[in-house]
């Protein structure tokens, strides 16, 4: 993992080893090529997404008892396309209050896999910048992109109709998918990017460290040193606060 | 309104933020007040949150704290985004949760089927 060196200093507690690496695995897999867009594009969305926090239009329709009664432009920092621009500021700023029927209307401007690409890309970004303000240490820097171009594949074996978005089976991940999953149960939530599989992986290894290990997600006793009824609160309450029925 | 977890009640109301207090958690009234804080913009409360929660936690459950707020924020914007239902085996288990939560006024909890339907 060569290069990025992430500064915990401010949060005068230490941080523990995993976490740092969970960190360091997420910004290096950001800028980075994934299956639609190149490194620097994905980094471009997660400037958006962090430009989102202080969009004008994002903090009106925020505050509007429903957010599509209030048009207008993104405060945007990239040349990205008006619909990538819009899914990452709403993902990152009222993601409760999304839609199937705006998700249908942004399928026509932007192909299912590049919507799971960015919606994969702002949702890790939004949890890590989260860890950071909790532990007070500023926000990590985005790095620079690394070279290459987007794979442009899907897995094969998606099925449509359970979720807005195709998902891969356990029962169906096979070839290159065939090590997606890494636990026996596997949760729609961590389905839902697995047409981008790599997107998959990465928050399979986030949810490790910053939750629980997979395999003790339905175990109640699974804790650590925030003993398991401790999390569930913090967790519900988080929940709660972002309007998530999941 | 009470739910279970490893057999202990827990307000849930406190969950909602219709109560204050410590939920029947240890320490909850001093997690709630951080989460509440971290997910809020208010810098100054905050940091007064964040000691109050040191104060009473071990150095690494605080970090541990602060891990979950960051893992639920990936979470609940990808559930949303996606539009996935919960799960098929999780529906029975917090059937009573949710309704005590009234957890169905979230708009996205039109992605999960009503039972029955």
């Amino acid at each position: 993992m060569g290069g990025l060196c992430l500064d915990y200093s401010a949060a005068a507690v230490p941080v523990r080893e995993n976490l740092q690496q969970t960190h360091r695995e997420i910004l290096e897999h950001l800028r980075g090529p994934g299956c639609w867009f190149r490194g620097a594009q994905r980094l471009a969305v997660a400037a958006e997404s962090r430009a989102a926090l202080d969009c004008a239009l994002c903090g009106e329709r925020k505050a509007a008892l429903s957010p599509g009664s209030v048009v207008g432009e993104h405060d945007r920092v990239s040349e990205l396309s008006p619909a990538c621009v819009d899914v990452a500021h709403r993902v990152r700023v009222d993601s409760g209050r999304l839609s199937k029927g705006w998700f249908e209307r942004t399928r026509d401007d932007l192909d299912e896999g590049a919507y799971v690409e960015v919606v994969g890309i702002v949702a890790l970004l939004a949890g890590m910048d989260q860890v950071c303000r909790a532990l007070g240490i500023p926000r990590f820097e985005l790095p620079e992109p690394l070279p290459g171009e987007p794979s442009r594949q899907r897995p094969a074996n998606l099925v449509s109709g359970i979720a807005w978005v195709p998902m891969l089976a356990p029962e169906d991940a096979t070839g290159p998918e065939a090590d997606l999953y890494v636990s026996e149960f596997v949760p729609n939530i961590m389905r839902a990017l697995s047409s981008v599989p790599s997107h998959a992986r990465m928050l399979q290894r986030e949810s490790i460290t910053h939750y629980v290990p997979m395999d003790d997600l339905l175990n109640p006793e699974a804790g650590r040193d925030l003993d398991r009824t401790q999390i569930e609160l913090v967790a519900a309450r988080v929940s709660a606060l972002n309007e998530c029925f999941y | 309104m009470s739910g279970k977890s490893q057999g202990s009640e827990v307000e849930l109301a406190s969950v909602n933020g219709e109560a204050r207090g410590d939920a029947g958690v240890a320490h909850g009234a001093e997690l709630l007040g951080f989460v509440e804080a971290v997910m809020a913009g208010d810098d100054a409360q905050l940091s007064r949150a964040r000691q109050s929660l040191r104060e009473v936690l071990s150095v690494e459950a605080f970090v541990d704290a602060c891990a979950v707020i960051g893992a639920f924020n990936v979470v609940d914007r990808i559930a949303d985004a996606t539009g996935i239902p919960l799960d098929a085996g999780m529906l029975g288990m917090s059937a009573e949760v949710r309704s005590e939560l009234d957890l169905e006024r979230f708009g996205s909890s039109a992605n999960t089927p009503r039972e029955g339907a």
